[in-house]
């Protein structure tokens, strides 16, 4: 047992044709929170995509738990324990709530804890509890999201990986998300996090990421960078 | 200038002595390969047919060998001695007739696309395969027709299409000094004036707008409605002028072989001419002109020479297996190898374009200076003069100082009121907000305005005049142009035929315009093209125009359609979360884009949005929606102050946001 849970070493990477990761290194400690800003194809969702093996390395190493994972099918990496809830909430439509939910405990062995978990992932979205029945496909975009979220942890990953959780959601409910993020990981689950709304990325993360054009070009603890010019000039939106 | 010129010309100046040349050089060798050739002109054309159909308007057919069969049978009908119909009195002749029988063709494409209008996709081929199916059983059983009522018997053995022994003779074109008898040189000539005629037709067509139109239903029907192309009659015209290419090609096929029989247009025909689309590059004419001549001529000429040279190398061995094999036998599976084969290799087709650009690098100086600098701030000035003029409030019919009045409008899905009896009235001019939780309604709303949607109950008015019932083309036409939470472009189109596709529904130019190129067409295309390339400026992108769509940057993806939507000369612009997505910098250029277009031209906006300092600081007036209802309706002022808006929508933590900021 490492104190870094995940690490990723001068990562080089494709994003179809664009050369989209330049070298990104970051690492992730066991029980943070640690979030990755930066403009449209900066490279925060091929960040992601690397680590779940969707887009493969071209140079570099990423190690979960101690273990090299860069060569790992997607679906192996899911059982070493990283989820992740995708952007654009992509749930199964045409299958109920508690459907979505159980497929999340898909991989897993310990089949007599899942029902805990459920209850656990009720507790956190008790939203979700009332719409059990429901088709996903019916949820609101901001029940869909939590919807994917909680399918995610129902995996029980040790570490999430969440892409633009905020992203379409009303301001209630961007604020509903990232208090449930920070939940999460109270209840011991390591987040990374990728968003757009820099300020609420770093009020809820421990330490923070600025990739700019597939390289990382800064990197602080959230509070640091929440007052670093730069960050607020070209992610803060602050004149 | 000259040196390009003369690359091009060379090349085609050699193409039309070989093809000229060709059947005395066949003659001269004694190769006798002209009739194979001609034959695969004849399915080349019918390919090229059918590519308006698949490769241009997107929509599968599975059964387009029935057009064929209908434009062989119209010339066996019209132009054979003998079947006794009492339709007519005599033969006749094979130039009139070819013209039947492509109109014939076109009205039985029009009336097999009536009832596929609704359907995409699977259902679309399945029921042109139902239809492919029913021509050559129709066909079989209507060689002998009695129609017998209690005794008395109105039509009696009445032969229209020598049901299965087909139709022998077909009559023959004649020409004075030209031997159509004999000789197969004639007929390659001919087929050879057609294709071309056929050919330089549909080059024009898919450069029109026209073209553009099929294009963009391809690519998404949806956001082509709301872009003012009407789905239904553009969907109908590539049926109808697909299949007239088809008559041409049926009844040109009966005239030379001379006798026709149900046989020979069966589902297999439609498959084979599927492939030749497909093997060629869906979309593109030198593909499916390649795709019909590799196909055709591998069986025709290939597989034949190869089996006698096989079985020669049998013979001569000893071997005899090989002797006596006949790779003729083998066709389907050679074809259905091939196409594996091409497609794992070049999905695309042999010719089509290919989907991916070549690896690029994002370039870091032009990405490092966006980051740092201010994206382009949109200009006044860029504003093209035509598009003031066209949407000069002035000019426009008056129903008084509202745009848009909405009332009472409810729509529910099943049991769910999705919009319960709002109303919302936008002033001209004005930019009016819509916010609300998620799930609300909100786009819902914008649905029912754009006519995707029917409303229950309600009223929607523009200047005055009722949109209920309208479809979204003829929306759009009134003045109300849309964009698209998630960004809905013609991916596969460049951005200048994305915006081109805008001006659909302010363009005149018909199928006969889009051919002959009459001046009046010529002057309005050249100005479609001023226009857009105007628009594309204004929006930054003019350095882009020549791109695909879907290779552009997120923000440049979401101002294109917004480019769009003005090139639809709107009067009322509704924009779905435009701002989503986007980092603060174009969000900021983003409201200020909107600002101008209301400053600027009197556009009048309704504008869904998430982003509050987007919203606050961009409305005249703020409508919230909740559960279908109207909540609230207010200046951004009360609306923030708004306590049930606050519940419901903003948060408690907002008030702490805005004061942060």
């Amino acid at each position: 047992m490492s104190a870094e849970l995940l690490a990723l070493q001068d990562v080089h990477a494709y994003y179809g044709n664009i050369r989209a990761l330049k070298g990104v290194s970051l690492t992730v400690g066991r029980g943070e929170i640690v979030t990755l800003i930066g403009g449209n194809g900066a490279g925060k969702t091929t960040t992601l995509r690397t680590v779940i093996g969707l887009v493969r390395a071209l140079r570099g190493t990423v190690t979960f738990d101690g273990r090299r994972i860069d060569r790992v099918a997607t679906h192996r990496i899911a059982r070493l324990g990283i989820a992740q809830s995708p952007e654009g909430r992509r749930i199964f439509a045409p299958m109920t709530v508690l459907e979505n939910l159980e497929l999340g405990a898909f991989a897993r062995t310990d089949r007599e804890a899942i029902p805990q978990d459920l209850e656990r992932v009720l507790a956190l979205f008790p939203r979700l509890r009332d719409r059990l029945a429901q088709k996903g496909g019916t949820l609101s975009g901001g029940e869909q999201q939590m919807l994917a979220m909680g399918r995610a942890l129902m995996a029980k990953p040790d570490m999430l990986l969440l892409d633009e959780p905020s992203m379409g959601l009303s301001p209630i409910l961007v604020e509903t998300i990232f208090d449930i993020i920070r939940n999460i990981n109270q209840l011991g689950t390591t987040i990374l996090l990728v968003e757009q709304n820099a300020r609420m990325a770093l009020r809820v993360a421990h330490r923070g990421y600025v990739i700019q054009t597939g390289r990382i070009v800064l990197q602080d603890a959230a509070s640091a960078l929440l007052r670093s010019d730069v960050v607020r000039k070209a992610y803060l939106g602050e004149k | 200038m000259s040196d390009s010129r003369s690359v091009r010309v060379i090349p085609a100046a050699l193409l039309v002595t070989a093809l000229l040349g060709y059947p005395f050089l066949d003659r001269w060798l004694q190769a006798q390969t002209v009739h194979a050739v001609t034959d695969a002109m004849i399915y080349v054309l019918l390919a090229l047919g059918l590519n308006i159909v698949v490769g241009y308007a997107g929509m599968l057919d599975l059964g387009y060998a029935a057009f064929f069969a209908i434009g062989a049978y119209t010339m066996g009908l019209l132009n054979s001695p003998v079947l006794g119909s009492p339709l007519y009195g005599h033969v006749w002749s094979f130039w009139v007739v070819i013209w039947i029988a492509a109109a014939v063709s076109a009205g039985l494409g029009v009336v097999i696309g009536a009832p596929t209008l609704r359907v995409r996709g699977d259902y679309l081929a399945i029921i042109t395969l139902a239809f492919g199916e029913i021509i050559p059983v129709a066909i079989r059983n209507m060689g002998d027709i009695t129609i017998d009522v209690a005794g008395w018997k109105p039509v009696e053995r009445l032969n229209l299409t020598g049901g299965e022994n087909g139709v022998n003779p077909v009559g023959r074109p004649h020409l004075p000094f030209v031997n159509f008898d004999t000789d197969f040189i004639p007929w390659y000539f001919l087929i050879l004036v057609i294709g071309a005629l056929s050919l330089w037709a549909m080059n024009r067509m898919r450069d029109s707008r026209l073209g553009r139109a099929w294009m963009a239903i391809r690519e998404d029907e949806t956001a082509a409605d709301c872009s003012g192309v009407n789905p239904v009659k553009t969907k109908l015209l590539a049926f109808a002028l697909g299949a007239s290419f088809s008559g041409f090609a049926g009844s040109f096929y009966a005239a030379k072989l001379q006798a026709i029989t149900p046989g020979a247009f069966e589902f297999n025909v439609s498959i084979m001419l599927l492939c030749m689309v497909v093997l060629g590059g869906m979309g593109s004419l030198k593909g499916v002109i390649l795709g019909g001549m590799l196909i055709t001529l591998f069986d025709r000429i290939l597989l034949s020479q190869m089996t006698f040279f096989i079985r020669w190398v049998g013979r001569s061995l000893g071997i005899g297996v090989l002797a006596s094999v006949d790779l003729t036998l083998w066709r389907w599976f050679f074809f259905g190898l091939g196409l594996v084969i091409i497609m794992l290799i070049r999905p695309e087709g042999l010719m089509g374009r290919r989907v991916r650009p070549p690896a690029a690098d994002v370039d870091e100086g032009e990405e490092a200076l966006a980051l740092v600098a201010a994206p382009p701030r949109p200009r006044a000035e860029a504003l093209p003069a035509w598009l003031r003029e066209a949407t000069d409030p002035g000019r426009r019919p008056s129903g008084g100082p509202s745009v848009l009045e909405v009332r009472g409008l409810t729509r529910s899905f099943g049991g769910l009121v999705a919009v319960s009896d709002v109303e919302l009235v936008i002033p001209a001019g004005g930019i009016i907000g819509l916010i609300g939780p998620n799930g609300a309604g909100k786009t819902t709303f914008f649905n029912l305005v754009t006519g995707l949607l029917r409303p229950d109950r309600g009223e929607i008015r523009l200047d005055g005049a009722s949109l209920v019932g309208l479809r979204p083309h003829a929306i759009v036409g009134r003045g109300i142009a849309r964009t698209f939470q998630s960004i809905r472009l013609f991916q596969n189109m460049s951005v200048l035929d994305n915006v081109l596709v805008g001006e659909h529904c302010r363009l005149h130019a018909s199928v006969a315009g889009a051919v002959f190129r009459p001046p009046a067409v010529m002057a309005e295309e050249v100005r479609a093209r001023g226009r857009a390339a105007d628009l594309l400026a204004f929006v930054g992108l003019d350095a882009k125009a020549a791109e695909m769509a879907k290779n552009l940057a997120y923000g440049d993806q979401r101002r294109l359609e917004i480019a769009r939507a003005l090139a639809t000369e709107p009067r009322l612009l509704l924009l779905d979360e435009p701002t989503a997505g986007m980092n603060p910098r174009e969000t900021d250029t983003l409201t200020e884009l909107i600002g101008l277009l209301r400053r600027e031209l009197g556009l009048a906006v309704l504008l869904i949005e998430h982003h509050m300092e987007v919203v606050m600081g961009i409305s005249d007036r703020i409508t919230v929606l909740d559960y279908g209802t109207r909540i609230a309706e207010g200046t951004p002022a009360e609306i923030r102050q708004n306590a049930q808006v606050i519940e419901a929508y903003l948060g408690k933590g907002y008030e702490q946001e805005l004061v942060a900021t």
